[in-house]
């Protein structure tokens, strides 16, 4: 069922989705790999529309704009493709899928 | 023999038995219980994961046949009984509800609702406990077609609305939020409202099956369903031609990028049976759905006949599976309930250790 495009049934999926450390989100995946993801990584590519421009993809997050001690506040699950974080700067737009998570984590 | 060695002859005869779906064998599964022996008559119970199980006759008689040739068993009675199973557990959405189905289209007007209408009378009709929830805000159809009057439905503490029952299943429709024949008039924001109280507000008890009909296309309305409800799976409906498949891909890879299950296509419309012959006419083309099915890669269900009678049952508020059983379309509803009950059933066999729902707080 792994190893599918978005354009294909299946793909990966979560087994576990953890806090590693203050800095650090964890992801065991069901095929088994273990990635680990800065969350301030994670803030600068954020997807929501705000943050990638529609039209063009290009990334409207100002490199260096976002500070260090950047950090969830929460996180939660949609529906069954996708994570939501609450940041503590207040954004909270972006669902990050989990086709997206893992290209990241590549 | 002993009752124990007659005990273990038997286990290890139903060892040899499989479930054609879940490619397994009965014991190993868990499906064999209560096995009780009364001198050398033996009777057990095969506890099924639904009972709209296709396969459901032939497994019976298998363990028959085959209980019955060990040596020293002389009657032998076999219960076939069924639990669903939970698709998603521990999530806060519609907790009693084992698995939602969503039946999705591309295109409107191929039938989605009444497949919807058919198929959650085919599986409660096994004798499953079903519940079906109109969620085509625009164009909600689904009372009409069960007979049952457009009034809001009753109330109760703390917001919880009460579906209606009919033919056995329980029904919420978005034609009790408006006045009859008047037209639900609303913004996106407002329409995930509505499904939200649909979600949370609505007082289902315990279901094996939820059937959801939602709006043809690819739009709010599915987005906020597919965002908030666990969906088990999803149902597509196309009709044979290469307008209605067109669209029909489109709402499968909806579904692919959402993560839903595509349980299968189905091709309703699919050929006309006149009342003079039985000869199949394919008045639309033929033979799309499957082709795109093979190309996407998900299971063809079924193709559904198109009967006079199909219609003229809807509009009279009693569908075909319960007004006419034995009709070819009814037939085929029947198939299209065991084959999605069935791909349920080897999904959940499939999936068990990834997490779907989840809330933490961040530490630190």
């Amino acid at each position: 069922m792994a190893e599918k495009d978005e354009n294909g049934q299946g793909g990966f999926l979560p087994k576990k989705v953890y806090q590693v450390d203050p800095k650090t989100l964890g992801i065991i995946w069901n095929d088994d790999k273990e990635c680990s993801y800065p969350v301030k990584l994670l803030r600068e590519k954020c997807p929501c529309a705000n943050c990638i421009d529609e039209w063009s993809g290009e990334n409207k997050i100002v490199p260096g704009s976002i500070p260090d001690s950047i950090k969830p506040i929460k996180f939660n699950s949609v529906g069954r493709y996708a994570i939501q974080f609450y940041w503590s700067d207040g954004h909270d737009t972006g669902l990050y899928t989990y086709d997206l998570l893992r290209r990241l984590g590549e | 023999m002993s009752e124990d060695a007659l005990r273990e002859e038997i286990i290890k005869v139903l060892k040899t038995v499989k479930d054609p779906d879940l490619n397994r064998d009965i014991v190993s599964l868990g499906f064999v219980k209560e096995m009780k022996f009364d001198g050398n008559n033996v009777s057990f119970d095969v506890e099924l994961t639904t009972p709209a199980c296709p396969v459901k006759e032939q497994l019976k008689n298998e363990c028959e046949t085959k209980v019955k040739a060990v040596e020293g068993v002389g009657n032998v009675v076999v219960n076939m009984t069924a639990v669903v199973r939970s698709t998603d557990r521990d999530q806060p959405v519609l907790p009693g509800v084992k698995n939602i189905i969503a039946v999705a289209s591309g295109k409107g007007g191929v039938g989605k609702s009444t497949v919807a209408a058919n198929l959650a009378l085919a599986l409660h009709v096994t004798g499953a406990s079903v519940g079906l929830m109109d969620a085509d805000i625009y164009g909600p159809s689904v009372p009409q077609m069960l007979g049952v009057p457009i009034a809001p439905p009753k109330g109760g503490p703390d917001n919880k609305i009460y579906p209606i029952e009919k033919h056995g299943i329980k029904l919420i429709s978005a034609a009790f939020l408006a006045k009859e024949g008047q037209p639900l008039m609303l913004r996106g924001p407002m329409l995930g409202g509505i499904i939200q109280q649909f979600l949370q507000n609505v007082d289902w008890g315990e279901l094996d099956y939820l059937v959801i009909d939602l709006p043809p296309g690819t739009g709010d309305v599915q987005m906020t369903l597919t965002q908030r409800a666990p969906i088990s799976g999803a149902v597509v409906v196309t009709t044979p031609q290469e307008v209605s498949l067109i669209d029909a891909e489109k709402g499968v890879k909806m579904f692919f990028q959402v993560k839903v299950p595509v349980l299968g296509i189905v091709e309703n419309m699919s050929y006309f049976i006149c009342d003079g012959c039985d000869k199949k006419h394919f008045i639309f083309k033929n033979g799309g759905g499957k082709t795109m099915a093979e190309r996407l890669n998900v299971p063809f269900i079924n193709d559904i006949p198109l009967i006079t009678n199909v219609a003229e049952c809807g509009d009279a508020g009693t569908p075909i599976v319960v007004a006419d059983p034995d009709s070819p379309a009814s037939i085929a509803y029947k198939e299209l309930a065991g084959k999605v009950a069935a791909q349920l059933s080897i999904n959940q066999a499939k999936e068990d250790n990834v997490e779907t729902s989840f809330e933490v707080a961040w530490e630190g």
